[in-house]
């Protein structure tokens, strides 16, 4: 089945004429409440009904992606991080498609309007961010871009050029959306019920600590989904029960760290490590909350340091404002990093550490490609990435 | 307010077990280096780090008479320095080259305290960031803690931004008329130990002009307390954000820890701030104070520069190490090789923004910061005088 890649035909572009704003782009589908009043050639229209979605696609709301702007003089808005709180879509697009598996997944959503002015330069972050996720954003031009495109002004034509180089770059790699993402840890939920508002929010905050991880639905749970793991973080109310219980269990007892609710282990534990009782179970370990978890935010925190900040399959310095998202190939032999800056301007210059060794990397952006090379570092080799704009993808080859 | 039950059964308020837990310790810590007269400091030229820290730091600790009489079977506290943002770098260069106390030069340390009987060897640094491990924050720098915790024997850690491993706060009183604060309520760490050292960075500041071993004592007073994210009416559960009540005074610590003595001194960040230093020092003492000068930069003591200074962050390679009994003596000699006067005071610098926290100290009793008055040790100070304004 043909890959679509939507655009939300804008309601200034009056005539065919502006269709030689997409020819020799990627662009392949055009988005809207009525078909434009003339031939679309090879273009596919989607007629757009939130009631009735498009067959066989997976409709998320989103967000523009983006570090909030400040609300007082000189200060980000602060998250639960303590750093600028970010707009990002990585936590939506990973849960759609883990809730609807094999469907492709489009983000609807616009720029902000009223009296916040969207530099053009940011829709190809955008553009970027849903791709780099394996989604696509339904690109929506804000009115002033349309117009700028439809008076051929620089800066909208040079706007354009970047969210079509942004497109290019990932249409130039199609073996990147066979990768897995890259972890040691894996989410288990139902993602619903009881444990929906937890889950589905630690599956949203995760990106910003760098901490990678693998989605899977109760209901999917297999042995091989586990395969590779070091540890298993399962977000419900209650303790796992029959078959889960038995899968989660083989986990633990084969060597893995169990991260669970209260109920899976009892007697005396054999440590308590931040609050939690960690019993043994066979040659590995279950790990029990003091408590009910009730904060997505705490609870991320707790799972990153009894996995411990030594098994992050990457490390990136200098990337506050960032989310990374790494994806490979079942041997890890090769993968990329989806580098998104949320931040306005340049980022500082960005470092990535692995945990496994590879022997070369080169960056993209959507200015160009270069190679990079290791250079020692404390805990292994790192790789200097340097500067960008707002996205960046890093493949690394062993 | 919650009652807290004690060991005897006797029950107490909140207050009274915190001012109560510290007692048992304050006799230990008296710093008997604090009355050697005139000072020792030792500085001695170190060009890289790795292996070539271990033997000059070991001659250094030499020339200051050997530190087996201070540490051998001692709990020894040794307070380094990690500036936060954790995962920040200058430029593609590790925290370790920049702003924090680079782990070389505490492993040799630690190394040589264990040789020379140390019982037991805690590393701490409280984080404005989190209150994960101490070794985790090393791993999020990118540094392996493995290599300071297997560089001897009984070798700790402790992250003690709040409680840590500790059950209580411990109050420590300043011993003298206090300037701003007449005591802080600190981490466990702090009282249970017969030694302590200061691990500091040979570095500037913003305010203070410098950002020495003095400056990072500042760094033992919990987050959870004197932080941004501080309770008002009990210390924070997590610790989150700078101490900037200390530079500003913009509110008091969270109950019941002590308050300002007077709360309608000035507010005046360069004015509270050096005096804030010396009533740490006189609550919590120095036995040892060491910086790393082998490697830093110029300008800031975090990865970015105050707006309107006029000056970058330079990466420089000054390849001094410098050790004292006194903190005081230390930090001046520290002063003196950055190309700085000891002995100037505001507006003179380093100190434009700042009293100087070299004269307050001293007026405090802590030591003195002429160098006539001071017996140093190791390479001609001229020798590795390293300008630090002069980097351009």
């Amino acid at each position: 089945m043909k890959e679509l890649i939507p655009f939300r035909w804008p309601k200034e572009w009056t005539d065919a004429s502006y269709l030689r704003w997409l020819k020799g782009t990627p662009i392949n589908c055009l988005v809207g409440e009525h078909a434009p009043p003339f031939p679309l050639g090879d273009y596919e229209f989607v007629k757009w009904d939130p009631a009735q979605p498009p067959a066989g696609v997976t409709i998320r709301e989103g967000v523009w992606p983006r570090v909030l702007p400040a609300s007082k003089k000189d200060a980000a808005e602060a998250g639960a991080t303590g750093a600028a709180w970010v707009d990002s879509n990585a936590g939506v697009i990973r849960l759609a498609q883990t809730l609807e598996p094999g469907k492709p997944v489009w983000l609807d959503y616009t720029a902000p309007g009223g009296n916040e002015i969207v530099p053009l330069d940011r829709f190809a972050r955008a553009v970027a961010e849903a791709q780099a996720y394996g989604a696509h954003w339904i690109i929506t031009l804000s009115p002033a871009f349309s117009v700028g495109l439809a008076k051929e002004s620089q800066e909208a034509a040079a706007a354009w050029k970047r969210i079509v180089a942004a497109l290019n770059l990932f249409q130039a790699h199609p073996e990147w959306k066979s990768y897995e993402p890259a972890a040691v840890l894996t989410v288990v939920s139902s993602f619903e019920g009881e444990a929906e508002l937890l889950s589905q929010e630690f599956v949203k905050l995760v990106p910003r600590r760098h901490l990678a991880c693998r989605i899977v639905r109760t209901q999917d749970l297999s042995e091989s989904s586990l395969r590779g793991q070091k540890a298993v973080v399962y977000i419900d109310a209650q303790p796992p029960e029959g078959e889960v219980r038995k899968k989660l269990m083989a986990f633990a007892e084969g060597g893995g760290l169990l991260i669970a609710p209260q109920g899976l282990a009892g007697g005396e534990p054999a440590e308590v490590k931040i609050g939690y009782r960690i019993y043994r179970a066979g040659k590995g370990r279950i790990a029990a909350p003091p408590e009910a978890w009730y904060d997505p935010y705490l609870l991320m925190g707790e799972v990153h340091q009894l996995l411990s900040h030594r098994e992050d399959v990457v490390r990136v310095w200098n990337g506050p404002d960032m989310n990374s998202h790494f994806v490979a190939t079942p041997s890890q032999d090769r993968g990329v990093v989806h580098l998104i800056h949320y931040g306005s301007g340049l980022t500082p210059p960005v470092t990535l550490g692995f945990q496994r060794r590879y022997r070369s990397a080169r960056v993209l952006t959507l200015e160009g490609a270069r190679t990079i090379q290791p250079f020692p570092g404390g805990l292994g080799e790192e790789f200097p990435v340097g500067e960008f704009a707002s996205y960046a993808a890093v493949e690394v080859m062993s | 307010m919650k009652p807290h039950a004690m060991d005897s059964g006797r029950v107490l308020t909140r207050r009274q077990a915190i001012a109560a837990a510290a007692g048992p310790y304050l006799a230990a810590v008296a710093p008997s280096a604090l009355a050697s007269s005139p000072p020792l400091v030792s500085a001695a030229r170190c060009a890289s780090y790795g292996e070539a820290v271990m033997p000059v730091l070991r001659k250094m600790f030499e020339q200051l008479g050997g530190i087996g009489s201070l540490v051998a079977g001692k709990t020894v506290a040794v307070k380094i320095n990690m500036e936060s943002p954790l995962r920040e770098r200058t430029g593609f260069r590790p925290a370790w080259y920049s702003r924090w106390t680079h782990p070389d030069v505490i492993r040799a340390a630690v190394a040589l305290f264990a040789e020379a009987g140390a019982k037991r060897i805690r590393i701490l640094e409280s984080s404005c960031e989190d209150d994960h491990p101490l070794e985790e924050n090393f791993i999020l720098g990118g540094w392996d803690p493995d290599k300071i915790l297997k560089a001897a024997p009984n070798v700790e850690m402790e992250n003690t931004a709040g409680l840590g491993y500790g059950k209580r706060y411990h109050r420590i009183e300043v011993k003298g008329k206090p300037y701003i604060y007449p005591g802080f309520d600190v981490n466990h760490s702090y009282v249970e130990c017969d030694v302590m050292v200061s691990m500091a960075k040979l570095k500037e500041h913003r305010i203070l002009g410098l950002a020495l071993t003095m400056e990072n004592m500042l760094g033992i007073t919990p987050v959870t307390i004197y932080g941004e994210s501080a309770g008002y009416e009990e210390p924070a559960l997590r610790p989150y954000g700078r101490r900037t009540m200390f530079e500003t005074g913009y509110r008091q610590p969270s109950e019941p820890s002590p308050k300002e003595v007077d709360p309608h001194s000035p507010r005046d960040p360069g004015y509270r701030l050096p005096r804030v230093i010396a009533d740490v020092l006189r609550a919590r003492p120095v036995h040892l104070a060491i910086l790393d000068g082998i490697e830093t930069q110029t300008a800031s003591e975090t990865v970015t520069v105050e707006p309107g200074l006029g000056r970058k962050i330079r990466l420089v390679q000054p390849g001094v190490l410098i050790a004292g009994l006194n903190p005081v003596a230390t930090d001046a000699v520290g002063a003196a090789v950055m190309g700085f006067d000891p002995l100037a005071d505001r507006p003179k610098p380093p100190f434009e923004r700042a009293d100087s926290f070299l004269r307050l100290a001293e007026e405090a009793g802590l030591g003195p910061r002429d160098l006539s008055k001071i017996a140093l040790r190791g390479d001609p100070l001229k020798d590795l005088r390293f300008s630090f304004r002069e980097q351009l």
